[in-house]
């Protein structure tokens, strides 16, 4: 550690010498001591009002700016030098982000950013990166936002040659293993489980939905579909889509050499070839209709409550108006929502509020707080009238000065560290505004006048186009909430994992949607499985099928075995012998005709049973192999699993109304697991894992089946031997005549 | 303001900011440009120097929390921080005499009321009714000579950033940023609000103070059961309950009852401050007797007397809701100022931070049964004996029994198998950079400086505890665990979701 030593050194001393030698500042500041000492120690005593005390102006300083270089291939590189400390932190800041990703696939942007680390790279598994670095106390992370992606890195000085290669090939080299998409998959899974259980979720959440429309890029919400239908493939296509050179500003900052590092990067980006450029902003935004809506919680003794309405963006000239606006409605302590609604009466917390801008697309008008049940009423009356006071009331002189200086004095700390002074270029660069807008900043907000102000309230505040959502125990309500006219209930029912994702519209609750339609890659999987089988011409040419084996079933008494015959003929007749020690039992399912004979003689199946068992017959492995190609049967690629060591591609298969879920291996084509939902006396989950595969008669099929119901084991099946195409009987599938 | 900034946070952060190795050197490059004095009053305050941009931070920190509350004014240290933005008798009134009878008036009407309303039998609803009429008629007689905010509000209007404040069970603290040539305004206002603190608008802001508690613990699913957790893990001392208090105090403490909190609990010789920036010592430590040399004198509190006796029994308590199920489970340990405290630091970080930690390890990358696991020290505080916790975020589909017995079986590991030599190494390489990187931000260094001399007398405890990391052997880590981690002192507290969701079907397993 002895360069960790020496480096503290200097950073104490880089301390001092830092501002410059001599600062002539301290000069007036000992002077201006001296005379408060003196003023102390006469006849007017100390300060006794905060008014006493004069304010010496603040030192100038300058905060040193970035250096800024392109490559060729269009990568911008900034380079900050900072040598207080032995650390070195870099940023590939990339564009594209969650708002570029299809509706359908919403949530992708936390796993690809998730597994774009944890995946590791081609040649380092994500865990080996963890514990090189960790060791080293140092950092190389992914994260994904609403318009960016970035890899980051910090390190020790001394760790930085040996870091920056990692950096780079997780830049370059994600490796996306598929145990890390799972695991960020039930990470995704979880948080959406747990997104109802915290208010204040729900009313961020669900106010950004009313302000942008729900299926707005900038609000929609991820659900267990669209996590399911993410697949690596997906990750890999955003990659390559946009980590291009073109599309990146890199940035560095730390104890480092300016020219050598410079030098390193282009020797590592020079010859990157360009891609293709990001697109612009989307501004698919439909905000929702002025009104009331309401979201039921029940355990909860407080009301949230928010108004919501379109905002800016920051290149709107009105800009500097709306920041002093919104410091007049909502500084801290001293705007006018805290001193109404916290100080003066008594009803939040907190509350806050202010017609928000961002860089590139609108931001949203937003007025919040949270009350206790009791006053929900009455605060959404107090807040609504804070909200109409913008448009109506003077910004009185007082308020007006109180906002700019706010502003102006704090100003110093946006750029009180180089750190901050190299993101506000990134920033600037990204967003393509002139690197001079914060050098501007003061001089535009000192521009600001109590007329602005007032117009910029009329303009960008509009108190009767609000979107008001509650969020509470309306029971406990002082009043109901329909005091305020007609009210929208949303609904927040998490749809049901399996279930097809949920219409996310405001007041509408879920809507069913339809069938999945299946997808190409479904349907290639499919023909994969039927390839395994021994080819779909093949499976077309069998007219029946008689199957003879054992079958041990589990039973409360013990396992039990038995041997087995069945004999289908597609499409929809099936005749199941087993000799039990009881007993043979024989189970008929056919257009014709549905029962049982056992010992106890011979008896109807009832009804719902004789639809489970149509069911299954629908979605027998070689029925199933018939139909591709059917549109009443559609295979939809989805998750990717592990079955025992194999990244198996889940396949949902629907077959004429009937699923069942296909576990297949992509590789071979290979049907390593079917899972199908059976209903009848023992409803639940019905998983069959294809243990062994034999060939028989040409035809690759199951010759060994473990069955579990609801995760418990319910039996074995082995196959022994396969007819194809046997004889039938005539009356196979008939019904004996009663005796 | 904040109440009980999470213990798990501060823990966290403040185990990356110690450092290790080469203390003589690193020592004394910061005493170069530390300094510290006690008043004459026995305020203690200490100066950073850091000249990068005319900016200063400071932290004040009170050594009282709700540790040293007693039944029926629980709720009250976090009360009297809310107070402590009201002003003083020269800052927030348009005539202070005239508002201090007001006042008076306001907490003899109150007495009366609150007499009335909580007799035991005879209760005269009438009465009360009229006490309490004349209670809220002096409220709104004393609200007349108020300026809203005014505290606030010079701070704003200076360029103040970052103010607020928290309370936990051990410490009260307070803290902003300022532009460094309004040094001597802060001096000025911050020894005010100690010197003469006016309790105006209370009763007003003794509703914001229940409207949080409705928002922290009422209406959030961890925050229920961690009041629950806490009142179950401690019988005797007041870590038992939750800084926030408890609804029937916080409906009835008094003006009056804060006065005599803070005339007991807030005296010089109870408080440091730490300030870090752009500050030239000679100049500011005149500023800062003269403003700070005003607070009187006062002895210092009692210590608190209650010791929590051995658990030797299994506690647990189960919250059955709507919510997801959340698993929490704490050990009882010594105070931080124990010769093991170095040993617990160790585990936290073994067993929670980073992808490498034991935890995550096992809980939520291999079993995939957690999304989140960790065991940190300091809960609720860390001053007097408190908890060892874990707490694991249940897996969408599994259940609070696995991650209990996945974190039974790292704990035994500790336990049972000596500390692999690399894995030590990497906890002690960390902690050291951590230091550095901590070092960046004025705000933060304000804070520890002012906590380690609050709690050890000596802010150059930050290195010496580093001193005592870097020591800290596998044999440590196995008997500190042994001693610790036993089942009779264990107390569990737990969502069972009354609404568990199954993993999607054909999704993660």
């Amino acid at each position: 550690m002895r360069s960790l030593r020496e480096i503290r050194w200097q950073m104490a001393d880089g301390r001092w010498q830092g501002g410059g030698a001599v600062r002539p500042s301290a000069v007036r500041h000992l002077l201006l001591a001296a005379s408060l000492l003196l003023l102390a120690a006469g006849a007017f005593g100390q300060a006794t009002s905060v008014n006493d005390i004069k304010t010496p102006p603040l030192r100038s300083f300058s905060m040193p700016q970035p250096k800024r270089v392109q490559l060729s291939n269009g990568m911008v590189i900034f380079l900050m030098e900072d040598h207080d400390l032995p650390l070195v932190r870099g940023t590939a800041l990339i564009r594209g982000g969650s708002r570029d990703v299809p509706a359908n696939k919403a949530g992708l942007m936390g796993i690809y950013s998730q597994s774009w680390r944890t995946g590791g790279t081609t040649t380092k598994t994500g865990d080996d990166l963890d514990q090189f670095l960790e060791s080293r106390a140092a950092r190389v992370e992914t994260s994904g936002s609403t318009a960016s992606t970035s890899v980051s890195m910090d390190v020790l000085k001394e760790d930085f040659d040996t870091v920056f290669p990692i950096w780079v090939d997780v830049l370059r080299n994600p490796a996306f293993r598929q145990d890390k998409i799972d695991l960020a998959k039930t990470q995704a899974n979880t948080a959406i489980s747990r997104r109802n259980d915290e208010p204040g979720g729900i009313i961020g959440r669900e106010a950004a939905k009313l302000g942008y429309g729900a299926d707005s890029p900038y609000a929609r919400q991820s659900e267990y579909a669209t996590i399911a239908s993410i697949t690596r493939d997906d990750l890999v296509a955003f990659h390559n889509a946009y980590v291009h050179p073109n599309n990146i500003i890199v940035s560095f900052i730390g104890d480092f050499d300016s020219a050598k590092i410079e030098k390193k990067l282009r020797d590592t980006f020079g010859s990157w070839a360009k891609g293709p450029q990001a697109p612009k902003a989307t501004q698919d935004i439909t905000p929702a209709k002025p009104g009331t809506y309401f979201i039921a919680k029940d355990d909860v003794t407080q009301a949230n409550i928010s108004f919501v309405s379109p905002g800016v963006t920051r290149d709107n000239p009105d800009y500097y108006a709306l920041q002093v606006l919104n410091e007049v409605f909502s500084n801290g302590f001293s705007g006018r929502l805290m001193q109404e609604l916290r100080s003066r009466r008594g009803l939040t917390y907190g509350v806050s509020g202010g017609v928000g801008a961002n860089w590139d697309y609108p931001g949203l008008f937003r007025a919040g707080m949270a009350t206790k049940s009791s006053t929900t009423l009455e605060s959404v009356d107090a807040l609504r009238g804070e909200i109409a006071k913008l448009t109506t009331a003077p910004v009185t002189p007082e308020e007006l000065s109180l906002a700019k200086e706010s502003i102006l004095n704090a100003f110093v700390f946006t750029r009180d560290t180089r750190g901050k002074a190299l993101d506000q270029q990134v920033l600037l660069e990204f967003y393509g505004f002139p690197k001079d807008y914060y050098e501007k900043y003061p001089s535009q907000i000192e521009k600001v006048t109590a007329a602005d102000v007032e117009r910029v309230g009329k303009k960008y505040v509009h108190p009767d186009q609000l979107a008001l959502l509650v969020v509470g125990n309306q029971k406990d309500f002082e009043k109901p909430l329909s005091t305020l006219g007609n009210v929208t209930t949303i609904d927040i029912t998490i749809p049901e994992p399996g279930a097809a994702p949920a219409k996310p519209g405001a007041g509408g609750g879920a809507a069913m949607a339809a069938p999945a339609a299946g997808n190409a890659e479904g349907l290639a999987l499919a023909n994969k499985v039927a390839d395994f089988v021994g080819g779909k011409a093949k499976v077309d040419a069998v007219q029946a099928v008689k199957r003879s084996g054992s079958m041990k079933a589990v039973t409360p008494q013990g396992e039990m075995e038995m041997e087995m015959t069945t004999v289908a003929q597609y499409p929809n007749s099936v005749k199941v012998v087993m000799n039990t020690p009881m007993g043979s039992i024989t189970r008929v399912i056919s257009p014709q005709a549905a029962f049982m004979i056992g010992p106890m003689g011979t008896q109807d199946i009832p009804s719902s049973q004789r639809d489970q068992a149509s069911s299954d017959m629908k979605t027998e492995l070689l029925t199933v192999i018939k139909n591709i190609g059917n549109p009443k049967y559609t295979f939809s690629a989805g998750a990717t699993e592990k079955v025992g060591t194999v990244d198996a591609r889940v396949v949902e298969v629907n077959a004429d109304g009937a699923t069942v879920k296909w576990y297949v291996d992509p590789a071979t084509g290979k049907l390593l697991r079917t899972v199908s939902h059976a209903g009848g006396p023992m409803p639940g989950d019905a998983v069959s894992e294809y243990t062994e595969w034999k060939t028989f008669n040409g035809l690759n099929l199951p010759s060994a089946t473990i069955i579990t119901r609801n995760g418990e084991k319910a039996g074995e099946m082995h196959v022994s031997n396969v007819e194809l195409n046997p004889t039938i009987d005539a009356n196979e599938f008939a019904k004996p005549p009663a005796q | 303001m904040r109440a009980r900034r999470t213990r798990l946070g501060l823990v966290m952060a403040l185990l990356t900011f110690i450092a290790a190795t080469a203390f003589a050197q690193d020592l004394a490059s910061f005493e170069k440009r530390t300094s510290t004095r006690k008043l004459a009053n026995g305020l203690t305050v200490i100066i950073s120097e850091r000249h990068d941009a005319p900016v200063f931070s400071y932290a004040t920190i009170v050594n009282t929390g709700s540790a040293q509350e007693v039944p029926g004014i629980t709720g009250l240290a976090h009360m009297f921080e809310h107070m402590a933005f009201k002003g003083s008798d020269r800052v927030g009134t348009k005539d202070w005499p005239a508002e201090q009878k007001a006042l008076q008036k306001v907490e003899e009407a109150y007495a009366a009321y609150d007499k009335a309303n909580h007799v035991m039998t005879g209760r005269d609803d009438a009465k009360v009714k009229e006490l309490e009429k004349a209670w809220r008629d002096a409220i709104a007689e004393a609200d007349k000579y108020v300026v809203d905010n005014e505290f606030s509000t010079i701070v704003d209007r200076a360029g103040g950033v970052g103010m607020n404040a928290f309370t936990n069970a051990d410490e009260t603290a307070y803290f902003f940023s300022l532009p460094s040539n309004r040094f001597e305004m802060w001096a000025f206002l911050e020894s005010e609000r100690f010197r003469h603190p006016v309790f105006r608008q209370f009763y007003k802001e003794r509703d914001v103070v229940f409207e949080e508690r409705r928002m922290r613990t009422e209406s959030s699913p961890v925050g229920r059961l961690v009041e629950q957790f806490l009142s179950t893990a401690f019988i005797a001392h007041p870590y038992g309950t939750g800084t926030i208090g408890w609804p029937s105090d916080l409906h009835s403490f008094s003006a009056t009852d804060a006065t005599n909190f803070f005339n007991k609990y807030y005296v010089p010789a109870n408080m440091v401050i730490s300030i870090v920036g752009d500050v030239n010592p000679n100049e500011a430590w005149p500023i800062i007797e003269k403003y700070f040399g005003r607070l009187p004198n006062s002895p210092l509190p009692d210590t608190l007397r209650t010791v929590e006796p051995p658990q030797n029994a299994e506690r647990i308590a189960i919250l059955r809701e709507g919510a997801q199920p959340f698993y929490l489970e704490g050990y009882h340990r010594p105070a931080v100022t124990s010769p093991d405290n170095a040993t617990f630091d160790v585990i936290s970080i073994l067993m929670s931070a980073g992808r490498t930690s034991r935890l995550y390890k096992t809980l939520v990358r291999d079993k995939k049964i957690a999304v989140q696991a960790a065991g940190f020290n300091g809960f609720p505080g860390e001053k007097y004996p408190h908890l060892f916790a874990f707490f694991g975020v249940t897996a969408q589909g599994h259940s609070n029994d696995e991650v209990s017995a996945a974190i039974a079986e790292e704990v035994d590991k500790l336990k049972k198998e000596d500390v692999p030599a690399d894995e030590l190494q990497s906890v002690k390489t960390r902690v050291k950079a951590g230091l550095i990187r901590q070092l960046d931000d004025n705000s933060d260094l304000a804070l520890q400086l002012a906590q380690y001399q609050t709690n050890f007398g000596d802010w150059r405890e930050i290195f010496h505890e580093v001193e005592r990391i870097d020591k800290v052997t596998a044999a440590d880590v196995k008997r500190v665990a042994n001693e610790t981690f036993v089942p009779s002192h264990r107390t569990i507290a737990k969502i069972e979701s009354t609404r568990p969701t199954a993993a999607p079907k054909g999704g993660t397993q």
